[in-house]
C-alpha cells in the first residue's frame, strides 16, 4: 500500500544546512584528536606506516619506471586513505550520531555531508604535507596545481556517492561494513597506488580499445580493464599528472574534466537517491 | 465551472491535468472521497497546523537476529517467521492553532510511535500527515549534546541544529543559562554534570527554540520540585504565546492540567477523548 505522506516542511534553509555541515564537520575534526598527546599526528600514522613499508619493498622494482616514486606513492596512499576512511565513516556515522537520526527530524543527507567535510579537512592537511615533500624534493609547483580543487571535488563526491550507497543498506544488512573492509583490501591492489599506471590520452581513445583488451578470456585481461577504468584510478591519474608530471603527461583537457565531472556527479546522484529513499526507514532499523 | 453548461458531467476529472482542487471550500460531489484524500482535503474547516488521517503503523521483527547481506544473496528473499505488532491502528487527529493535545495510555499503546509519525521520523504504513507550521520535537532531552563539549558549545550546537540564526543565538544562550540554573558548570564539559543538571539544561534548551508546534514526549520527568514548578511555568507561558502542542505522557493528571483535549490510547487505537477546555479561538 502506498502511503501519501507529504514531504517534510523543512525547518532549514540552505544556508542553515551549510552552517550545520560546516560547524559539525569542524567540531568532529577537533573532537577526534582532542585529548591525545600526539593529537592530529595520529591520523598520519596509518598512511605513513603504509608508505614506508611499501616504499621499502617496491622501490627496487619500480623506481626506474616511475620518476619521483616517493611522491607518486605518497599521493596515491593519501588519496586511497581518503576514499576508504570516508566510505567507512559514512557507515559508522549512523551509529555515532544515532541520537540525531532517531530523535531529530532533519535531512539525513546532512550527516553524509558532515562526513565528507570532516574527511576533506583531514585530506587537505595531508595534501599540505605532500606539498612540503614536493618542496623538499625540489620538484616545484607548476601552474597545473590550479586544477587540484576540481580533482578534490571529484574525489569527495565519488567517495560520498559510494559511501551513501553503502550506508543506505548498512543498517538493514549488518555485515556490509565487514564485506566492505574485505572489498577494500582487494581494491587496494586493483588501484594503481604502488605500481605504474598509464592512460592513453584522450580517455576516449583508451575506451575504444576496450573490446580488444577483453578479447582474451584470461582473468588478468579483465583485471587490466578494471584497473584502467575504475574511477579511483582515474582520479589518482589526474591528480598525479597535474601535480607531478604536467610536462610528460600533459594537462587534462576540458572535455576530459567535464566528462569526469559528469560521471562522478552521476555516481553521487545515484547514491543520494538511494540514500534518501532508504533513510526514511533508518529509525526502525536500529 | 466556467465555460461549460451547468450540470454538464465532466468526462474526466481534472486531475492530474487540471491542477489540484481548492484546498478549502465545499466538496465537488462529482469526485469521490478518495480523490480528495490525495490533497488532504480538510472539509472546509479552519486550517489545522498539524493533522493526520488514518495513520496505521506496524513493526515487524524477525525472531532470529540475522540480517546479513551474505544470507540474502545466498538464500534469497525467504519468508521468515516474523513477530509483528500493530503499534498504531487507524488514528486520525487534528491540531488547531493554539491547541494542546495530550496522549495518554499504558506502555506500548502506541503513543510515542504516533508522535514519531507526526514528527516525520517514522513513515506510516497507511495514512497521511499534513504539517502546516514549523515544529520542534523533543523525544529525549538534550539530543545532540556531546559529552566533551561545554554547556555553551552544546547550546550553540543545539540551536544551530534547530535553525536558530546567529543574532538570536546569543540571547538564547543567556536565557538558557538563567533558566537551567547550573551556575559555575556552564563552562565545564558535559561529562562533569549530574543527571539532574543535564536534564535541566536539556529542558531549558529544548523549550528555548520552539517552533509553532511542539511535539513533547514525557517531558515532565525532569528535576526536583522547584525545577518542576519552573517547567510548568515555562509550558504555560508557551501556551499563552500561542504555540500548539501534542504531549505524550502516561501521567494523565499532568496532561489534564495543561491540555485542551486528552486522548486515551490502548492497543494502537484512541479509546477515549476527554475535552478539558473547549477551543474558543
Amino acid at each position: 500500500m502506498r502511503s501519501y505522506i507529504r514531504v517534510l516542511i523543512s525547518n532549514y534553509t540552505v544556508r542553515q544546512m551549510a552552517r550545520i555541515v560546516w560547524t559539525v564537520g569542524w567540531s568532529d575534526f577537533f573532537l577526534k584528536y582532542r585529548g591525545s598527546v600526539l593529537g592530529y599526528l595520529w591520523s598520519l600514522l596509518a598512511p605513513l606506516a603504509k608508505f614506508l613499508v611499501i616504499y621499502y619493498v617496491f622501490r627496487p622494482f619500480v623506481s626506474d619506471a616511475i620518476p619521483y616514486y616517493s611522491l607518486y606513492l605518497f599521493l596515491g596512499i593519501i588519496v586511497w586513505e581518503h576514499f576508504t576512511v570516508t566510505t567507512t565513516h559514512c557507515m559508522s556515522v549512523l551509529h555515532e550520531k544515532a541520537a540525531f537520526v532517531q530523535k531529530l527530524p532533519f535531512p539525513r543527507i546532512l550527516l553524509i555531508f558532515i562526513v565528507g567535510w570532516t574527511n576533506l579537512i583531514i585530506f587537505l592537511t595531508h595534501l599540505i604535507i605532500f606539498a612540503v615533500f614536493v618542496v623538499v624534493t625540489g620538484k616545484g609547483f607548476p601552474v597545473q596545481w590550479v586544477f587540484v580543487p576540481l580533482i578534490l571535488f571529484h574525489m569527495t563526491i565519488l567517495a560520498l556517492g559510494v559511501g551513501m550507497i553503502l550506508s543506505a543498506y548498512c543498517l538493514k544488512y549488518r555485515d556490509i561494513p565487514h564485506l566492505w573492509s574485505i572489498a577494500t583490501q582487494v581494491l587496494f591492489w586493483l588501484t594503481p597506488i604502488t605500481y605504474a599506471y598509464r592512460l592513453e590520452v584522450p580517455l576516449l581513445a583508451t575506451i575504444r580499445r576496450m573490446p580488444e583488451m577483453i578479447r582474451g578470456p584470461a582473468l588478468h585481461n579483465l583485471f587490466d580493464v578494471f584497473v584502467q577504468f575504475q574511477p579511483l584510478s582515474l582520479v589518482m591519474y589526474d591528480l598525479r599528472r597535474i601535480t607531478l608530471y604536467p610536462k610528460e603527461l600533459g594537462t587534462p583537457s576540458l572535455e576530459h574534466l567535464l566528462g569526469m565531472t559528469v560521471v562522478f556527479l552521476a555516481i553521487f546522484c545515484i547514491g543520494a537517491v538511494i540514500f534518501k529513499k532508504r533513510s526514511r526507514h533508518f529509525v526502525q532499523e536500529y | 465551472m466556467e465555460g461549460k453548461p451547468s450540470g454538464f458531467p465532466p468526462m474526466d476529472p481534472p486531475f492530474p491535468f487540471g491542477g489540484a482542487p481548492p484546498a478549502r471550500g465545499p466538496r465537488d460531489p462529482r469526485f469521490g472521497a478518495s480523490f480528495y484524500m490525495r490533497f488532504h482535503y480538510n472539509g472546509g474547516m479552519t486550517d489545522a497546523v498539524l493533522s493526520c488521517r488514518n495513520i496505521t503503523k506496524s513493526f515487524h521483527r524477525t525472531l532470529i537476529p540475522v540480517r546479513h547481506l551474505q544470507e540474502r544473496i545466498i538464500v534469497g528473499r525467504r519468508k521468515k517467521t516474523q513477530w509483528s505488532v500493530n503499534a498504531v491502528d487507524d488514528v486520525s487527529l487534528r491540531l488547531a492553532p493554539g491547541e494542546w493535545i495530550g496522549l495518554s495510555g499504558p506502555n506500548g499503546c502506541g503513543k510515542t510511535t504516533l508522535l514519531r509519525v507526526l514528527a516525520g521520523l517514522l513513515v506510516p504504513d497507511l495514512g497521511s500527515v499534513e504539517r502546516n507550521a514549523t515544529f520542534s520535537c523533543f523525544f529525549e532531552l538534550g539530543v545532540g549534546f556531546h559529552e566533551e563539549h561545554t554547556a555553551a558549545e552544546n547550546v550553540r550546537m543545539h540551536a544551530m541544529l534547530w535553525g536558530v540564526d546567529f543574532a538570536a543565538m546569543r540571547s538564547m544562550a543567556d536565557a538558557v543559562r538563567a533558566f537551567a540554573g547550573i551556575g559555575d558548570h556552564w563552562n565545564l564539559p558535559l561529562k562533569c554534570y549530574s543527571t539532574g543538571m543535564r536534564h535541566r539544561l536539556g529542558f531549558a534548551v529544548s523549550t528555548a527554540v520552539p517552533g509553532d508546534v511542539l511535539l513533547l514526549d514525557e517531558i515532565f520527568a525532569v528535576g526536583d520540585a522547584a525545577f518542576q514548578v519552573q517547567c510548568w511555568e515555562r509550558l504555560f507561558a508557551l501556551k499563552r504565546l500561542g504555540h500548539s502542542a501534542v504531549m505524550v505522557s502516561h501521567r494523565t493528571g499532568d496532561l489534564e492540567r495543561i491540555c485542551d483535549r486528552v486522548f486515551s490510547m490502548n492497543g494502537g487505537k484512541i479509546v477515549q477523548e476527554k475535552t478539558i477546555a473547549p477551543i474558543t479561538a
